[in-house]
């Protein structure tokens, strides 16, 4: 046991992320609850008849009174329902709004992996920028509502250079909505050389932009998702579509669960076909690639060619016409690591640039680790890339990290422990993770 | 094969004689129902009573005995809670550990807990030695309780230093601070160790900020090359490479050469390495300043380096030919040519192992050569330097020989041929003389043959086959001591 360094006192692991919250025990490889961070919510008072999910309900005490009813899980936001509203608690990797996280925290760890969260510390895992406001809130959460014996909070950064084996690493983290790229040395993060954007967001707007728009060969693109078809015929590609919507729901669906239920059509389009070209945007390269046939739930269905190749872009290199057209655009990911090297010791460059970790579930948009190393390769030819291939270690690498943290022995001096937190309040946090 | 003359017999349905012989096994009612050793429950109840046939082969192995892990070897685990006494506060976590384990150990994680020596100082000391006026106390406070968070790591100190209005630190500035006045504490302070360890220390909290400083600047310049640069520096190294080529081939023609003319210890040899040397010296140098870089950079984990690295030079091998003679150190120059790859790397071996070897095409000459000398060149004694240089020498001017040899013989060969043309000319002139003059002839090549295949004259067939052998003969190097260059030289050396 202690060869391997490891001693497990049956920790907690909370990863909070913008698309999913993962949860479980340390020590473990994958996370035992993995469910989304969207979450349903009725804001008026529902009529009593209203159908409820068995994952899906909230108890009613753990609800605050600004949602009359919450609807977490798995089938949470993903069923329609009368007047549903959807929302994130999460706002550019922050978390925003911290009425709906002790819910969702609960729904984890409790309902999700049936334990006791006063059992066992717990790590909860925090983006590079987080402020100091949002992780003594989120101690206060756990020590005040869940009652936890002891609590740590650590850096996403830090904790997927430690998923992957390195305490100095340059971490290039694609999200859900955000993309940074944080500078890790001996375990600490380099808050200097942080730079982050909502780059994967301009990458789904400019999805949206090529589905919904009409090109010569095809119409614009309806995103209309599954819960709103009744029924649908099958039809050649290209062909125009054969179905019926369910117009009894459709004026009863509200605006947040419509733009949620898009998004998440243009999620399942991009991850299916969007690509990346591996050696910079070249027409005759994108034309040569293979079309990809891709059918909508309303059964429209055809293939996509380049298309698919210029989404992948936009996290490489954007127009001009289009930086001068937006004066806010998010930074692309050449930009992100030439600013955070920029900001590093000449010294340090050559060590990170040899530690890059990729990491992050929009790191795996096709052909995305390939072009980024031939990238890094153009100016760094040292640069080595670890981008695990295994799903579950590039999308929670975070979590992992938190995973092997938590169950070291040398760990265990860290946690904040109740008695520390009632002695010292809030202060401790900042003091003791740094 | 151990099935009993009884088994065989039952199996050919053969009544069971007396004569079976004391090796039967007996078969006891008693020893039918016991399971044998060696086969397991299921398969005997399976082939029943009538024991297998290949009882013996099947017994257990004779094998290490097992180690006794007690008398229940299972072990018993609890959940038993425990207080890491690297921590200050009393939290209590559990964990699971061995029942037999002693529950009043000290947790074995809390030795790591390694606390580094903080400097502290008093106003006193402050405005007796440390006043500096780029800095004040309180920064300077500042600066050791960062310094003390971060666990010294300079890297982390610098990122997170934000002294309200202070002046921009950069990481050398603050290094130099902190290391300096370290150094006045340790050399101010009573030291109750000895003077080395003293030394040590201070050793140990060295800082040059210039040579900081110059060693980043160097390290920006090489990175901040242009491609062009990157590019023709490259350039300069392969032709500077491709130059050192043409000079060894140059050198070692011109060597091959004076060996031939004027024998091994020309005395020129020695200019020629001596110049080889400094041009790879030359070459290897911007590589070296390439290895050098990375070195310094290479670590997976930039331990912040320590404040005397710079310092730290791989010692030179000192080049003295008075220390080398006086120790009989011999020194074997590299082949520079030769890249530093694993390939082409030629680890330490045993002289003996790479004896010369004559060509393989004209191997067996020279042995049937040196044998006819009584010369073994197989086996050296004691392979030194000096005697494998000669043993060389010798195997050259062995193949020499051959060589000069089998072009002395052509050579006859021709002029044999040439002459017996010019024979057959004057033949056909003088036809009518001729009758028995040739059988004469005849006879005189067989008689002559023996002492000299090339004083032959005469003409026919047969003295031409005649000679063919003879000169095949005179290849077996029964000559060698004939006078010629090659073995004078041989004799020298």
């Amino acid at each position: 046991m202690v060869n391997y360094g490891g001693d497990e006192v049956s920790a907690l692991v909370v990863d909070i992320g913008t698309s999913s919250v993962r949860a479980g025990y340390a020590g473990d490889d994958t996370p035992r609850a993995i469910i989304p961070t969207h979450y349903g919510y009725m804001s008026t008072n529902p009529d009593a008849d209203v159908l409820m999910g068995d994952t899906g309900e909230n108890n009613a005490e753990s609800s605050k009174s600004k949602f009359a009813k919450l609807y977490i899980g798995q089938s949470g936001p993903s069923i329609w329902r009368e007047g549903m509203e959807v929302a994130n608690p999460i706002v550019d990797g922050l978390i925003n709004d911290f009425s709906p996280i002790k819910p969702l925290v609960d729904h984890a760890i409790s309902d999700v992996m049936r334990c006791n969260p006063a059992e066992h510390p717990i790590l909860v895992t925090e983006p590079t920028w987080n402020t100091p406001a949002n992780r003594e809130r989120m101690a206060e959460i756990m020590f005040e509502e869940f009652q936890v014996p002891a609590f740590y909070i650590a850096n996403t950064g830090v904790l997927n250079a430690f998923a992957a084996g390195k305490g100095t690493a340059f971490v290039v983290d694609v999200g859900q909505a955000m993309a940074s790229v944080t500078p890790v040395v001996d375990g600490f993060v380099l808050r200097k050389g942080l730079v982050y954007s909502s780059l994967p967001k301009l990458v789904r707007a400019h999805a949206r932009h090529i589905l919904v728009t009409p090109t010569p060969s095809r119409s614009g693109i309806a995103l209309l998702p599954q819960q709103m078809i009744e029924s649908k015929n099958a039809v050649e590609p290209n062909m125009p579509v054969q179905f019926t919507a369910r117009q009894d729901r459709i004026p009863k669906t509200t605006e947040t669960w419509q733009s949620w239920a898009e998004e998440r059509e243009i999620d399942e389009w991009i991850q299916h076909c969007a690509a990346v070209l591996d050696q910079g945007w070249n027409d005759a390269a994108a034309q040569s690639r293979p079309p990809k046939l891709y059918e909508f739930p309303t059964g429209f269905n055809t293939y996509f060619g380049m298309e698919r190749y210029q989404v992948g872009e936009q996290f490489f290199w954007h127009s001009p016409a289009l930086v001068a057209s937006n004066p806010n655009l998010p930074k692309n990911i050449p930009a992100l690591i030439t600013e955070s090297l920029r900001a590093c010791d000449a010294e340090l460059r050559q060590v990170l640039m040899g530690n890059v970790v990729l990491t992050g579930g929009g790191s795996q948009f096709a052909g995305f680790a390939d072009r980024l190393s031939n990238e890094l390769t153009r100016t760094f030819p040292h640069a080595k890339i670890h981008a695990p291939g295994n799903p579950i270690e590039r999308r929670y690498g975070g979590w992992l990290g938190g995973s092997i943290l938590a169950s070291l022995g040398t760990f265990h001096q860290l946690w904040i422990s109740k008695e520390e937190w009632q002695e010292h309040g809030k202060s401790i946090v900042g003091q003791r993770c740094k | 094969m151990n099935a009993s003359a009884a088994d065989i017999r039952s199996a050919l349905s053969i009544e069971p004689s007396i004569s079976a012989g004391p090796s039967q096994p007996k078969r006891t009612g008693s020893s039918v129902t016991k399971k044998p050793d060696g086969i397991s429950r299921e398969l005997f109840s399976l082939i029943g009573p009538s024991t297998p046939t290949l009882a013996p082969p099947l017994t257990k192995p004779r094998l290490k005995q097992k180690p006794n892990l007690g008398v229940d070897a299972r072990a018993k685990w609890v959940l038993r809670p425990f207080n890491n006494n690297a921590r200050t506060d009393g939290l209590e976590l559990h964990h699971w550990v061995k029942a037999n384990s002693d529950p009043n150990t000290e947790y074995p994680f809390a030795k790591y807990h390694i606390q580094t020596t903080n400097y502290t100082f008093s106003q006193d000391e402050y405005s007796r030695f440390l006043e500096d006026k780029e800095w004040t106390k309180d920064e300077t406070d500042y600066l050791f309780n960062v310094v003390r968070d971060f666990d010294a790591r300079w890297y982390v100190i610098h990122d997170r230093y934000e002294y309200h209005d202070g002046p921009p630190r950069s990481l050398d500035d603050l290094k130099d601070r902190y290391y300096s006045v370290c150094r006045k504490l340790v050399r101010n302070r009573p030291w109750a160790g000895d003077e080395a360890s003293k030394a040590a220390l201070l050793s140990s909290l060295q800082f040059d900020k210039e040579r900081e400083l110059t060693r980043k600047k160097y390290i920006t310049s090489l990175e901040n090359r242009t491609q062009e640069q990157v590019a023709e520096e490259e350039a300069l190294y392969i032709e500077i490479k491709k130059l050192e080529q043409t000079e060894r081939r140059f050198k070692k023609e011109r060597e091959d050469l004076l060996r031939l003319l004027a024998g091994v210890d020309s005395g020129l040899q020695d200019i020629v390495e001596d110049d080889i040397s400094s041009l790879g010296q030359l070459a290897t140098d911007p590589k070296r300043k390439k290895r050098g870089a990375l070195e310094a950079e290479s670590p997976a984990t930039p331990s912040v380096p320590s404040i005397n690295t710079p310092l730290l030079k791989r010692p030179q091998p000192t080049k003295n030919a008075a220390f080398d003679t006086q120790n009989c150190i011999t020194r074997t120059e590299l082949p520079n040519t030769t890249s530093a790859t694993k390939a082409a790397h030629q680890p330490a071996f045993l002289r003996s192992f790479k004896l010369p070897v004559p060509k393989a095409a004209i191997a067996p000459k020279v042995t049937q050569a040196l044998a006819e000398l009584g010369v073994s060149h197989t086996r050296l004694v004691m392979p030194t330097r000096d005697t494998v240089a000669q043993l060389d020498s010798l195997l050259e001017a062995t193949m020499a020989l051959i060589e000069m040899k089998r072009v002395v013989d052509k050579v006859d060969y021709d002029i044999q041929v040439l002459k017996s043309q010019l024979g057959m000319k004057e033949e056909q002139e003088g036809d009518d003389a001729q009758g028995d003059t040739m059988d004469v002839d005849g006879g005189m090549v067989e008689g002559e043959a023996g002492e000299d295949g090339r004083s032959q004259s005469v003409v026919s067939a047969r003295s031409g086959r005649g000679s063919r052998r003879q000169s095949r003969r005179s290849l077996s190097v029964s000559s060698v001591d004939t006078p010629r260059p090659n073995t004078k030289r041989q004799k020298r050396s």
